[in-house]
């Protein structure tokens, strides 16, 4: 067992990162700062922490993932290694003042002081310019590790004090491995959930072993054959809300449910479920902070909805330019081929432009019952 | 884990650990205290900043750790009957028995919990009560706002035998000197350290003694560390960054003017007459030979004046301070007799106690900010 083991296909970024690693075990200084960058469900945070596990590594190589040090790293709590998870939609300058202050500190008793900044991309232009001083020079034990979708979500001027790390979309079978030997998946859902969740590893993961997940893909991908008309697009972009909803709740209500027990015991949960005094402040705010949390959640399944309704037509286009190539919806092979054959690929483009404008309204706040009937009415076939 | 401790030795403990935990936890498992029985009990409370451990005398039957919440065992510990205490693990659970009480607590996964941060080397020790009384007059100068950090901090520099404490919120000063025994004679260092840390640790060491200190070089165990031990009580804490004030040159070195006044009267007698200063108003003194007229509120508002007795050398002046930063030195300076320096009254003033002896320097000294008087 080893820190890396979480990486799925990133070879070449768990060499690097790991040498890192040995160079800081055998005395040197490793960069600064990082820069973690990836497709969304690449495991770039996944990465970052397990960098930050095999820096502070007792054991000799490096990132064993058993000893103390690393445990605590893995599940959070290490005290030299301070997560910042923008839990709001973005990071503003003052919270990233507090950061810098508490990044100068020196480690309590481990060798660095790591700062793992989790979509870094959040943070404003105000709080990277608050930021950027300390990660262009941090103290001589403290190492920054962000982590963006790609080095562009950066100001260029933090961008360019960092060492990158990229990670690359996870081959499908490497994916599809993964999920029959750790959550023992059958081999032929594991290839089409890997396939189908194009790289995103978390969501292959629900894909394959919540078949409440499943049942909602297939609401989505049976759109496009019912759009034939003004009215059935209308009402097909409820069922896309809704299905999106859907699978907010669901994720909300298990990720609140597991981190409100866990707090509530911490602090003193009777077996009556009374809670000693004072401890009221602590509860409310993380309920601010799951609430904030669901909203970004919300954005984000109604996101991914409309990227797997994106893969559609890109199979679509795919078959209609001849292109080859592997079909991301391998079970919607015979579907796609008829639509392929019933359209033009100038119409497809349109409709994936559509989508992407789609995506683009929900990211600037537009109500999403409204920006998902324009879609469906400029994906429509009648 | 299975140990037997004396039910007030447990209260204790678990009293003054659980000063420790933090209010808002950031991760779960911070809000648990860390239960460690092997030879002795370890108990300890960690919040990243700060680390607090005590150590006590149990009898043990089967040496063991866990984790529990912090709160409900100081609740339960606060309210046990006056028998021994029996401690054991089940499976998940810690079974607590006192008497007849039983309590059935659920732990945390104990691995999950952060390693405590070594002890710095120490660097001398000093007696416990005057270090108390020493924190006390100092920290109550201490900025309560972060938005000048190093301003929410005590300085404290070592030279040889000598330590001396300051702190500052801009608006006043506290200084104080005290002797102590270093390890080696030439030792030299300085640190700040959180000032609200620094108090509520001192006065709570005073069941020891002594209090010896660690303090971590740069590069070696403990950097940016400072541990205080005494009593089988441990605490450190991180320090804070940044270069304190140059505060040794905002001293005046030669006064106008010099006050005496006896405190306890001088205490009552601004108290009453800032009933009326509005916030953020002055008290006004105007002293002359003999006496001390006090005066606050202004011609529209309800106001207030008090004479007292007072000896002055120097020419007569009017001087005027925020009531409440006099109020806080004066009853910092511990003496009965307080003496007030000053150059003119828009310069700073020293508060100090009368020494016992003329000539003598006084071990502490409050500098106040004057309030600029209108016309």
């Amino acid at each position: 067992m080893s820190v890396w083991d979480d990486l799925v296909g990133q070879g070449p970024v768990v060499a690097q990162l790991s040498a890192a690693a040995q160079m800081s075990g055998a005395g040197g200084r490793p960069a600064h700062a990082w820069l973690f960058t990836g497709p969304p469900g690449a495991g770039r945070v996944t990465a970052a922490r397990a960098f930050a596990a095999a820096l502070q590594c007792l054991e000799t190589p490096r990132g064993c993932g058993h000893c103390a040090s690393c445990h605590q790293v893995l599940q959070g709590t290490h005290a030299d290694v301070e997560v910042v998870r923008p839990q709001g939609l973005s990071y503003g300058v003052k919270e990233a003042r507090g950061l810098v202050l508490r990044a100068s500190s020196a480690p309590t008793g481990s060798r660095w002081h790591i700062v793992l900044f989790e979509e870094a991309d959040r943070a404003t232009e105000g709080a990277a310019n608050a930021l950027l001083k300390s990660i262009e020079e941090p103290p001589a034990r403290t190492i920054w590790l962000l982590c963006t979708p790609s080095p562009e979500d950066l100001l260029v001027t933090i961008r360019s004090r960092c060492r990158p790390a990229m990670l690359q979309t996870p081959p499908a079978d490497a994916i599809a491995d993964m999920l029959v030997l750790r959550e023992g998946v059958d081999p032929e859902t594991a290839a089409v959930a890997a396939r189908a969740a194009q790289g995103h590893i978390d969501r292959a993961r629900r894909l394959a072993t919540d078949p409440q997940v499943r049942r909602t893909r297939d609401e989505v991908m049976g759109l496009p054959r019912r759009l034939t008309g003004v009215s059935p697009a209308v009402m097909a972009a409820e069922t896309l809300v809704k299905a999106a909803e859907a699978e907010q709740k669901a994720r909300t209500s298990e990720l609140d449910e597991a981190e409100t027990s866990a707090l509530r015991k911490a602090l003193g949960e009777s077996e009556k479920g009374r809670m000693p005094r004072g401890t009221a402040g602590a509860l409310k705010e993380l309920e601010e902070r799951q609430k904030s949390r669901a909203k970004r959640i919300m954005r984000d399944s109604l996101d991914r909805t409309l990227l797997d309704l994106a893969s559609y037509y890109r199979d679509v286009l795919a078959l209609q330019l001849g292109a080859g190539g592997e079909l991301v919806n391998v079970d919607l092979a015979p579907e796609l081929r008829t639509a392929a054959g019933a359209g033009r690929p100038e119409e497809t483009l349109r409709r994936l432009d559509a989508i992407m404008k789609c995506r683009e309204r929900i990211a600037a706040n537009v109500h999403p019952q409204l920006a998902f009937e324009e879609l469906n009415l400029a994906l429509r076939t009648g | 884990m299975k140990f037997r401790i004396d039910r007030d030795a447990l209260a204790d403990a678990v009293a003054w650990t659980a000063r420790t935990l933090p209010v808002r936890p950031p991760v779960p498992v911070l809000a648990g205290m860390h239960i460690e029985a092997s030879d002795r009990l370890k108990l300890s409370a960690f919040d990243y900043e700060v680390s607090a451990q005590v150590s006590t005398d149990i009898d043990v039957e089967e040496p063991g750790t866990a984790l529990v919440s912090g709160r409900l065992l100081a609740e339960i510990s606060r309210s046990l009957p006056p028998h021994p205490v029996e401690v054991t693990t089940d499976g998940a659970k810690v079974m607590l028995r006192c008497g007849s009480a039983k309590f059935t607590l659920l732990t945390m996964p104990v691995e999950d919990y952060p390693t405590l941060p070594e002890m710095p080397p120490a660097a001398g020790a000093v007696g416990s009560d005057e270090f108390a009384a020493a924190v006390a007059q100092v920290a109550i100068a201490a900025g309560k706002d972060d938005t000048i950090p190093m301003l929410t901090g005590v300085r404290v520099e070592i030279e040889g035998e000598t330590v001396t404490l300051a702190s500052t919120d801009r608006y006043r000063l506290a200084v104080r000197e005290l002797h102590w025994k270093p390890e080696r004679p030439d030792f030299s260092a300085v640190a700040l350290v959180p000032a609200k840390t620094l108090a509520d640790t001192a006065k709570s060491l005073t069941a020891g003694a002594e209090v010896s200190i660690a303090l971590g070089g740069a590069g070696g165990t403990g950097e940016g560390m400072i541990g205080f031990e005494g009593g089988g009580r441990r605490t450190t804490s991180r320090l804070l960054d940044g270069d304190f004030v140059k505060y040794r040159s905002l001293l005046p070195s030669e006064y106008a003017g010099l006050a005496e006044i006896q405190t306890a009267p001088f205490i009552e007698a601004v108290k009453r007459v800032s009933l009326v200063a509005e916030r953020n108003t002055p008290v006004r003194l105007s002293f002359s030979q003999g006496e001390v007229v006090l005066e606050a509120g202004t011609g529209d508002e309800a106001q207030a004046v008090e004479a007292l007795e007072a000896t002055l050398e120097g020419e007569d002046i009017d001087i005027a301070f925020n009531p409440a930063f006099l109020l806080d030195g004066l009853s910092a300076i511990g003496s009965d007799v307080a003496r007030l320096s000053f150059t003119t009254a828009t310069k700073p003033a020293v508060l100090t106690g009368k020494p016992p002896q003329d000539g003598e320097n006084p071990h502490y000294r409050y500098l106040i900010m004057p309030v600029r008087l209108s016309g």
